[in-house]
């Protein structure tokens, strides 16, 4: 369902990516990157002063011709990004909040484990291939 | 819709542009002169102010501007029941007459007036108004009778129950101020009924449009015809003010048309969509100022049409930010559409007309430069620039227009039509239009060139200003492609750097690999060989970057490395990354040792490197600053050297309390000192001082791809502090080095300062006898001249020697001699010391320090002597008493005991006698001849010598003697009480106690005349009863004697002990001679008499005492 998901962590340094097609993984890093500046402004208290963000899912962060960019943030400031072809007309905001939960759950799976240091890069190939599965809604 | 317009004859019916006039529709019959005569200023008065809408459906209620539109009323032109298009028929009508008279009223108007109402009645018509024109004439005064005039006739003929159906007016056109109020409650009323017939219509028009909706899935629904519809709803809820609205009615024609492009490929029954499944011709603009919307448009005229009304009412209530924001993906929302409906279009066509939309809607931004609006649209309109420019460059790419690029005839075609299908729009003198901008930038390379870059530095500013940092990196990034298309390398490698320090800073490693690459070939380009090099070996340590790539750089490297100049330094960055450094040898090192390191590295070069040095700067810790932090210990590790956030660290937090002059609390708080330091983005200091450093020693050496184990040593030469600098590796020319290594590794050279000790062996140095001492000479860390000479001084009485045949001397000198370092010399000294003192010192002066070394000695006798006086009587002995004091035995012989004037007389053997350590000998001499002397010196001597071969040396010892006469003869009997004949335990019995003076008369000593006596009986065997002390006097006269009886009991049995008793001088308290000073003694005081003095006859007698008589029954 969607072409890409992506993990940054709190200093907005990419801790995991997952592309559907590999080879257009680094195409989606650009995109992912500069979504970071919506991310932040967003996050950023001073826009809307007294409101504290209590939702985690950010809605979509912005588009472009050929893919929307959805965002979600922690409450430990770790970033999921999602980026969905714009062609794909069938997933709805529902279904994205869905997979953000997903992915946000196998997250938390994935920290507690204790061979996995907080902070470093995810290489886990299960939890690659859970993503993986989220993203492609084969879960 | 106009074509109402035009079918009725009215003066409102000239065409404002494209709008389309909404106004309702009012109807005017009877005087119509009179009418004419007030229209205009009704025409404007009716709009002025705004009237409460009330709204059915729970609606909100909305102050909404009515106008109106005038028509003469026609029967052909009113509605029919049922119909839905009310509101383009007239809605409402009035009848207009200036009839005053009431006769004239009954004859003509009241017939007129009755036909009107009549075919209104007959179309279900209420919506009617009669208004009675009056001239102001004072008249009315008069009338004092009601429902006299006309107006009250009309209200009785016409509206009985409906009162407000009937209004009268003072013509306005005479008097103003007097006809002002009739005139605005004619205007109100006006309004208010028209608003209530409008609504009514508005509200049919509604249902209609709702019917119409619900029918959209059946087969023949046509979306063109409903959008009219709607259309028509959003104007009139447009023309009465009611902006937002009219906005919602286009948000749901917008909406609905979506739906259906989405659904087109999966539904049947849209084959109306199939109109606009024809292949692009004209990709004009968006057009937003007011426009119409052409017959049988193409999708993207309809789209286009749709956005621009969205836009007018977005800016038509202020929000020229939403209208930024909706562009975008509007635009996206076209090309998607375009796609699914597989619409053709010439190539570039859609770029085109996408730039041309984002253009327009910039331009239109443009105009509103308010600061809060700007700041407003900013962070839209940055992306908009962005899609802008990339459109445009999409179009240079299509077109050969991008730097030396060179058009086919085949482009140039290309541009003609594209050109051709943007149509005209000029805009107004030195403002060009969006579409001439784009032609002229399609005509030449040069204004494409300028365009384009016009347009990514605008999109890469706003973004920068709405601080989208990344966003503006990437366009950046954009740009550097172009601008080194340009051949513009310098401007490119800059955009490029801001854009790597950006991924850096956030850890996108890919991506900054990627910027690395762009770097290489920019500064290849640039033909700058040193930051190509430099480029090409972040490249391939690029782990992120594909092996072949990586292997190519590698060798462009080393190419390029050879054509250098100078050495170039280059951070290790990711090149090399540093995992451990740990100190093998000891922290403190003596000068002379080595200093071991050992590093382990990993080499991300994607091929074994040759390394012509591998250094680790060693730093002067004192130049360094000091809040740089330290590691204890000898390890630094990967975690040590990671670069820690200030953020996450425990912050240390103190209380503070201040007090008040009175000892009062004035505030209380807490403070942390907290000093926040950036992570050091700029380029470190490479400038290592690589002056003194630890250094691989089998060089050159190679470093494997993945870790590498390095060991560095040095031989610390220099003392002092030091801290592991920085990390250095020499590739031929380019020369990488490390970051500070903080925290700091120290590391502290020390020396060792030669040293000189003197031992004396086991055994107490003796004086008189040649010994050996144990000279240990250690040399430290560094060497000693060879030449120079350490000298040794004794004191007075001591002499030494090293040489095995030379004399003994007070001083000597040692050469030092050829000594390695830290190696010990052991020197015997002979060491010999007269007999006359025992403390010696010895100065040794070395050639290292000025500070003579002082060492005292000690010396002791061979043998220690003591001495004892015995008396018998008036007999005197003298026992000495020699004990060995030497490790071996002494051989004695011939002890001699010398005394001025008194002859001795020896008891002892004239062998020689073998005296061990730690035995004792005794000499007896009795003193046959003691005369009068009282004090005597006396000399003890004896020879001695070590071993059998030696001679004899002479031993002395010199005492005196003192008081020597015997005074006091004291004698103690224990005799049984009288009536007893045995001593027994438990009966008293009579010590009798006899002191006799024998001392020489002449002798007027008054201190010895009183003496006291102490019996001093064991406690366990004697109990004294009574007396035990007393004191005596004697007159001086020689053998006077006085005798002392005490009372005593034995208390066991057995062969006693005599109690003891002691006689002492005894000085009385007073001492009344004047001519000795008082010394205030007012208490006695006893002296002892020395032992020569006092002889005890009983000393040693014992009694036999006889157990008890009465053991069994005691007294």
């Amino acid at each position: 369902m969607a072409v890409c998901a992506a993990i940054v962590g709190k200093e907005n340094s990419p801790k995991f990516f997952c592309c559907v097609n590999p080879d257009e993984e680094l195409n989606f890093q650009y995109k992912v990157l500069s979504s970071l500046d919506i991310i932040e402004e967003k996050l950023n208290p001073t826009n809307k002063p007294g409101t504290e963000i209590k939702e985690l899912y950010l809605g979509m962060l912005y588009s472009l011709e050929t893919c929307k960019i959805y965002g979600y943030v922690t409450n430990t400031k770790i970033k999921f990004i999602i980026v969905v072809d714009s062609s794909n007309l069938q997933l709805r905001d529902n279904e994205i909040r869905s997979m953000f939960s997903k992915i946000h759950s196998e997250y938390a799976d994935m920290v507690s484990n204790p061979f996995y240091t907080p902070g470093e890069p995810i290489t886990s190939k299960l939890f690659a291939s859970s993503i993986k599965n989220i993203i492609t809604g084969t879960v | 819709m106009y074509k109402m317009n035009g079918k009725l004859a009215d003066d409102q019916s000239e065409p404002k542009g494209p709008v389309t006039d909404r106004r309702p529709i009012v109807t005017c019959c009877g005087e119509l002169e009179v009418f004419s005569a007030i229209e205009d200023n009704l025409t404007q008065a009716l709009p002025k102010d705004a009237c409460e809408w009330k709204r059915s459906l729970g609606r909100p209620i909305r102050n909404v501007h009515i106008g109106a539109t005038f028509v003469p009323f026609s029967s052909l032109a009113l509605p029919k029941p049922g119909q839905w298009d009310l509101i383009r028929k007239p809605v409402f009508h009035i009848y207009w007459t200036d009839c005053t008279d009431v006769d004239l009223y009954k004859n003509n108007v009241r017939e007129d007036i009755e036909t009107w109402i009549k075919e209104l009645n007959s179309r279900d018509i209420s919506d009617w108004l009669i208004v009675v024109v009056e001239n102001y004439d004072g008249k009315r005064t008069k009338q004092l009778i009601p429902r006299t005039t006309v107006l009250d006739k009309i209200r009785v003929d016409f509206a009985l129950k409906q009162g407000d159906r009937c209004i009268s007016v003072i013509n306005p056109g005479k008097s103003e101020n007097k006809t002002a109020d009739s005139w605005r409650g004619l205007v109100s009323r006006i309004r208010h009924l028209l608003l209530v017939a409008y609504a009514r219509a508005l509200s049919r028009l509604e249902d209609h449009v709702r019917q119409q909706r619900e029918k959209r899935n059946e087969l023949g629904w046509d979306f063109m015809k409903y959008f009219v519809l709607q259309e028509e709803l959003a104007q009139v809820l447009e023309m009465l003010g009611l902006n937002d609205e009219a906005l919602v009615q286009y948000d749901e024609l917008d909406a609905l048309f979506s739906q259906f492009v989405v659904n087109f490929t999966s539904c049947d029954n849209l084959k109306w969509l199939y109109q606009f499944q024809k292949p692009l011709e004209r990709w004009h603009g968006l057009k937003l100022a007011p426009t119409l919307l052409p017959s049988n448009p193409s999708i993207l005229e309809l789209r286009a049409y749709l956005f621009s009304k969205q836009a007018q009412m977005l800016l038509l209530t202020n929000r020229i930010w939403e209208m930024a924001s909706r562009c975008l993906p509007f635009l996206h929302t076209c090309v998607k559409e375009l796609n699914i409906l597989e619409i053709t279009a010439p190539p570039g066509a859609v770029w085109c007309w996408l730039f041309l939309g984002s253009m327009e809607v910039l331009q239109i931004c443009d105009k509103f430069n308010q600061a809060d609006q700007v700041e407003e649209y900013s962070k839209h309109t940055a992306s908009l620039w962005e899609y802008a420019s990339q459109k445009i460059r999409s179009l240079g790419e299509l077109c050969a227009l991008m730097p030396n690029a060179i058009p086919s005839s085949e482009q140039l075609h290309i541009v003609v039509g594209l050109s051709a299908g943007m149509g005209d729009s000029p805009g107004p003198l030195n403002h060009p239009s969006p579409t001439d901008k784009l032609k002229e930038a399609l005509c030449s390379q040069d204004a494409f060139t300028k365009t384009y870059l016009e347009l990514a530095e605008l999109a890469m500013g706003t973004y920068k200003h709405v601080g989208r940092l990344r966003m503006a990196r990437l366009v950046g990034q954009e740009l550097a492609s172009f601008y080194l298309l340009l051949s513009e390398t310098q401007k490119a490698a800059a955009f490029l750097g801001d854009a790597l320090r950006t991924f850096e800073n956030d850890g996108w490693q890919d991506l900054a690999a990627q910027i690395q690459i762009s770097l290489a070939e920019c500064h290849k380009k640039a033909k700058d060989t040193v930051k190509y090099v430099k480029a090409c070996a972040y490249v391939c340590a690029a782990a992120e970057v594909d092996t072949l790539i990586r292997w190519g750089y590698f060798d462009e490297m080393n190419k390029f490395l050879l054509k250098l100049e100078k050495p170039l330094d280059v951070p290790f960055n990711d090149i090399i990354k540093i995992n451990s450094v740990h100190i093998t040898s000891d922290l403190v090192v003596m000068q002379g040792a080595k200093i071991e390191v050992e590093f382990i590295i990993e080499s991300n070069f994607p091929k074994e490197v040759v390394c012509t040095f591998v250094g680790v700067s060693l730093e002067n810790e004192d130049d360094k600053k000091n809040n740089e932090k330290h590691q204890t210990g000898k390890m630094l590790t990967k975690k040590d050297l990671k670069w820690q956030d200030p953020f996450l660290q425990r912050l240390k937090i103190k209380k503070t309390l201040d007090y008040k002059q009175n000892k009062q609390l004035d505030t209380s708080g807490i403070a942390s000192k907290f000093t926040l330091q950036r992570k050091d983005s700029s380029s470190p200091n490479t400038q290592a001082n690589l002056d003194l450093c630890l250094e691989v020693e089998n060089l050159p050496t190679s470093l494997t791809p993945g870790v590498n184990v390095l060991k560095l040593s040095k031989t610390a030469t220099v003392i002092g502090k030091y801290c592991i600098g920085v990390a250095a590796l020499y590739i031929n020319k380019l020369h990488l080095v490390s970051q500070q290594l903080i925290p700091r590794l120290t590391i502290e050279v020390r020396e060792e300062s030669p040293s000189i000790r003197l031992y004396k062996r086991a055994g107490p140095l003796l004086l008189g006898i040649e010994q050996v001492m144990n000279l240990i000479l250690t040399i430290g860390s560094y060497l000693i001249e060879p030449k120079s000479k350490i000298k040794l001084t004794a004191s007075s009485g001591l002499t030494f020697q090293v040489e095995a045949n030379e004399a003994l001397a007070n001083s000597i000198e040692i050469e030092v001699g050829e000594k390695p370092t830290f190696s010990s010399t052991k020197v015997s000294l002979r060491v010999f010391a007269d007999l006359h003192s025992k403390d010696h010192q010895v100065t040794i002066q070395v050639p290292w320090t000025t500070k003579p070394i002082l060492v005292p000695l000690t010396f002791s006798p061979p043998m220690s002597t003591t001495w004892r006086l015995f008396t018998i009587s008036h007999r005197k002995f003298v026992q000495v008493n020699v004990v060995g004091q030497c490790e071996n035995s002494l051989i004695v012989e011939s002890p001699q005991l010398k005394i001025k004037d008194i002859p001795v007389h020896s008891n002892n053997c004239d062998s020689s006698l073998i005296i061990y350590n730690g035995s004792s000998n005794s000499f007896i001499w009795e003193l046959t001849e003691v005369g009068l002397t009282n004090c005597v010196k006396v000399e003890f001597s004896i020879q001695y010598k070590l071993n059998q071969g030696d001679d004899y040396k002479t031993y002395q010892f010199f005492f005196d003697i003192t008081e020597l006469k015997t005074l006091y003869i004291l004698d103690a009997v224990v005799e049984p009480a009288k009536g007893s004949e045995f001593c027994r335990v438990g009966i008293v019995c009579n010590l009798h106690l006899s002191i006799s003076y024998v001392g020489p008369t002449e002798d007027t000593d008054l201190d010895t005349r009183s003496i006291m006596y102490e019996v001093l009986a064991e406690q366990s065997v004697w109990a004294v009863c009574g007396r035990t002390a007393g004191v005596v006097c004697f007159t001086g006269e020689e053998g006077s004697v006085q005798q002392v009886i005490l009372d005593v009991m034995p208390l066991t049995s057995g062969f006693l002990p005599l109690p003891l008793v002691r006689i002492s001088k005894y000085i009385p308290a007073e001492t009344s001679l004047p001519d000795k000073p008082s010394k205030g003694d007012t208490h006695p005081r006893l002296e002892p008499f020395s032992s020569g003095q006092v002889y005890n006859r009983s000393k040693g007698k014992q009694l036999h005492i006889i157990a008890g008589t009465s053991d069994n029954n005691p007294q």
